[in-house]
């Protein structure tokens, strides 16, 4: 089944959308990005501060991370908790995300918390505290969640070692939550020189979207954000990867019942201009039920029980990674001859048009999606403005996924797909530790 | 925030259509409910609903399972089905352009699944793998069907939605086929669109598509509430080796009809469901036991579970679950000071209207309407609700909706050879293994 090209959407309004964006830059240097939208009386705020796992060294990985706990705990102006009991009394909710490349904090208000949630935020850009208590308290809620997303999580576990077997130089083979004694033995100096190098008006990106005016915006901005002097630029990560010149391959044993596999090459960077054909190759293998991986490797050969993947966009090449679950039993090396059985007939004869086009519709149907909501324009212009280096990409980005070609998304796979560029890991489940049968039963039963 | 302009029809077969028109951007979303789901599931078939809700999309009218995908995904679509307790529901976006090839597809799932036997091998096979391994990298996730298997006993909010890998591999084609004929019908289903279209001309295309659709073979049974539980009941779940204890603490809360819902959000809120909450703060922010806690009411036409949520590292564990029943207990008694009211309405007034801000939004919410027969003023009255809240109703909804702590069933997902004795400490302990295929 082949549709046409979604050329018939809203392409008027959504151009005059891109025009609807202003952007401001403030002496010290902090950029500013507005997209006015008065469909609900709310505001999504994002903070994009360049500062990830990427700019950690060893011994002190997981600072990146630990930081964006320690950005709620309170300033020199405020006590803790006050951020979080300020910003709900006025109807606001918060998170924030560290990846390998950034920081994001994002609020989530009604437009009459603005001024609030201003003031809020370029306080904890200038005046974070460091109270010894807070930081041994929060640094035992980080290894709670390092216990619950890593430790008990056989995928995660086998992901990380992965990760540190592709990568040897670069700051990439760091787990963003942190190795376990690292988090042990940060220092008050460690985070007070990390806050300083990374947490300046000139790293930070702000993103507001929604019942706001932009000329209102940017006048709170200059009062508080304004204030605040500009930073030394943070130290260039240098380091690159040197090429990989063989597979590698790293094998777990866990308590468990399934097989776990997962592959990864060296890629590409967010910035390439190769981005919305990797995106399609991805969605061809592993997007959705009747993508080629999917199809071949769980419908038909019932090889694996699950097969998913994909690549993380950052400022450096990052890895594509396939991870699949296998059935209790299962065999890892039966599944990953099959996995290169498909991939090596991606790289000899390419993909065809059907897969093409499903491919472009799925992105032009997400990129519509993603539009839908102020936090999803949030979202999408702080990829395009940080990651990619100029948010009006964001704009042109349906246009880019409509030219990519059959030939472009062969020369990504053949790119991409290099067998001596690869990393194998596998993790095989030690059955023992289970037991089936209930050792006590029901007292009152 | 009123609910936006829409109309509603009902077909001569019982159907009821809902159709909410928006155009802002160029996508049609629909929410399909069909009243029953999994608490009909036969007690030794739980999944049934589920699975059955699953096959609809594998499969259906001219299309096989890999050809129903292809057109979904060929058209940059979704096409979910899934079941909860009380309805199967589908939901569909679609860019604008593909209408009639969206209707297409709901028509042909809804009345004419295939359930091909070799497909639902398939589906079955994969279910109970997943369950397996999310046990392995993701076992918090399954602390809510340990919980309601204890809670809830002989009611059928006891049966986990999804199945267990027990009751998944029981599974026949033709339970599904019964299941299809006796609970899915024109008189069980509402049909919701939001998005951009001509009300006139796609009420005529569903009334084309649905119009000759069957009733369901049988009347809709009515649902029993559950009862309380008194007393305190343990049950450890062992996971050897894990590093951590999670927990789940629980009883039968309150029906989604509940009078006094505003209270209860604004009550739960400043309890455990914002970061500011009485739960995070003990178990979080002052003593860093754990990264998240928790609670919440289910939602259901007759009472289903509160319960609270958190995890810790395994040597923490008596102090962890003793602070959760602890903070429970300072609710109990102290209540709600009016700034904790006031904030916690602020807080859910600040933030509901992103909940509702895209015509697929409203859509699921006008389903959740019908579904419980609620009315319109459930939403659009309901920030004036917030607004009225005041402590004596915060303090009633305490008393009536929020167990006491000596009154709770306790589930524990840890290394029981850690922890067994000290689970004992907080009630009649019973325990299973984590890789044992059920969760009762």
């Amino acid at each position: 089944m082949v549709t046409p090209p979604p050329t018939s959407g809203h392409p008027r309004a959504f151009h005059e959308a891109a025009s609807q964006v202003q952007t401001h830059q403030l002496a010290n240097g902090l950029t500013l990005l507005v997209w006015p939208n008065h469909n609900i009386p709310s505001v999504s705020l994002h903070n994009w501060v360049r500062a990830g796992s990427r700019n950690e060294g060893g011994g002190r990985t997981g600072l990146a991370h630990f930081f964006e706990h320690m950005m709620f705990n309170g300033t020199s102006h405020r006590a803790r908790g006050e951020f979080d009991r300020l910003m709900e009394a006025e109807g606001g909710s918060n998170n924030a995300f560290t990846s390998q490349d950034v920081t994001v904090y994002q609020d989530w208000f009604p437009s009459s918390a603005l001024e609030l949630v201003f003031e809020l935020e370029s306080d904890r850009i200038a005046n974070l505290a460091f109270e010894p208590d807070v930081v041994e308290n929060e640094r035992k809620v980080v290894w709670s969640e390092r216990r619950m997303r890593v430790d008990d999580s056989n995928a995660a576990l086998l992901e990380e070692q992965v990760q540190a077997t592709a990568f040897q130089v670069h700051p990439y083979r760091i787990p963003t939550i942190g190795w376990p004694q690292d988090i042990e033995s940060w220092t008050l100096d460690d985070l007070q020189d990390f806050y300083r190098t990374y947490y300046a008006p000139n790293n930070c990106t702000l993103i507001v979207v929604g019942d706001v005016e932009p000329a209102r915006v940017f006048a709170l901005a200059e009062r508080t954000f304004g204030v605040i002097p500009r930073g030394r630029a943070p130290p260039p990560v240098e380091l690159e990867e040197p090429e990989q010149r063989g597979e590698r391959r790293t094998s777990l044993a866990r308590p468990g019942q399934n097989p776990l596999l997962q592959l990864a090459w060296h890629a590409i960077r967010a910035s390439d201009v190769r981005q919305p054909a990797l995106n399609v190759l991805q969605t061809i293998l592993v997007g959705g039920d009747a993508s080629r991986l999917h199809r071949s490797l769980v419908e038909e050969q019932r090889l694996a029980v699950a097969i998913g993947g994909g690549w993380s966009e950052g400022f450096d090449p990052n890895v594509f990674v396939l991870h699949a679950t296998l059935s209790e039993g299962g065999d890892t090396q039966v599944l990953e001859a099959a996995i290169d059985a498909q991939l090596a007939r991606v790289v000899a004869k390419g993909i065809t048009e059907a897969e093409l086009r499903r491919a472009k519709n799925l992105a032009a149907a997400d990129f519509w999606r993603g539009v839908a909501t102020i936090d999803g324009k949030a979202r999408m212009l702080g990829e395009y403005a940080v990651m990619h280096g100029d948010h009006r990409h964001l704009f042109t980005a349906p246009a880019a996924y409509e030219r990519v070609t059959l030939e472009d998304v062969q020369r990504i796979a053949r790119t991409v797909f290099e067998p001596q560029r690869r990393t194998v890991g596998v993790l095989q489940p030690t059955a023992e530790a289970f037991c089936e049968e209930s050792v006590l039963d029901e007292a009152d039963a | 925030m009123k609910i936006p302009p829409h109309q509603r029809l009902r077909l001569a077969n019982g159907l009821k259509l809902i159709l909410l028109p928006r155009a802002d951007v160029p996508l049609i979303a629909v929410d399909a409910i069909v009243r029953g789901g999994a608490r009909l599931d036969p007690e030794a078939l739980a999944g049934l609903a589920s699975v059955t809700a699953d096959m609809l999309t594998r499969g259906a009218g001219a299309r096989d399972a890999f050809a129903f995908a292809d057109a979904v995904e060929g058209a940059g679509g979704s096409l979910d089905a899934g079941a909860h307790a009380e309805a199967v529901g589908l939901h569909a976006v679609f860019l604008r352009r593909d209408r009639a090839l969206m209707l297409e597809l709901l028509a042909d799932a809804l009345q004419r699944p295939r359930f091909d036997v070799s497909e639902l091998d398939r589906v079955r096979e994969r279910r109970i793998e997943f369950i397996k391994a999310t046990k392995d990298s993701e076992p918090q996730s399954l602390i809510g069907n340990y919980g309601r298997a204890l809670l809830f006993g002989a009611h059928p909010f006891a049966k986990p939605i999804g199945g267990s890998e027990r009751s998944l591999a029981a599974l026949q084609p033709k339970d599904l086929q019964h299941y299809a004929r006796d609970h899915l019908g024109a008189d069980r289903t509402t049909l919701v669109f939001g998005g951009d279209f001509d009300v006139d001309e796609l009420g005529a295309e569903v009334e084309a598509a649905f119009g000759g659709w069957r009733a369901a073979k049988l009347p809709l049974p009515p649902l029993t509430e559950a009862p309380r539980v008194r007393g305190r009941r343990v049950r450890l779940i062992d996971a050897p080796e894990s590093t951590q204890t999670y927990f789940w603490i629980g009883n039968i809360g309150v029906a989604r009809s509940y009078p006094q819902r505003a209270a209860l959000e604004i009550t739960n809120t400043a309890f455990g469901g914002s970061f500011g909450s009485m739960l995070m703060q003990a178990l979080r922010v002052r003593s860093g036991l754990s990264y998240s806690a928790s609670s919440g009411f289910r939602r259901a036409s007759v009472p289903a579970e509160f319960s609270i949520g958190s995890f810790t590292e395994t040597p923490s564990t008596t102090q962890a679950v003793t602070i959760a029943l602890e903070t429970l207990d300072a609710l109990k008694r102290e209540n709600l000071g009016k700034r904790a009211i006031d904030s916690a309405r602020s807080y859910i007034l600040g933030q509901y209207p992103q909940g509702l801000e895209t015509a697929a939004d409203w859509a699921t919410a006008l389903a959740e309407l019908d579904l419980y027969d609620l009315p319109d003023s459930t939403i659009d009255e309901f920030p004036d609700a917030l607004r009225g809240v005041d402590a004596e109703q915060s303090r009633q909804v305490i008393a009536g909706a929020f167990p006491d702590s000596d009154d709770v069933d306790i589930v524990l997902i840890g290394d029981a050879a850690k922890i067994r004795t000290e689970a004992a400490s907080f009630g009649t302990l019973s325990e299973r293994s984590l890789a044992a295929p059920e969760y009762s």
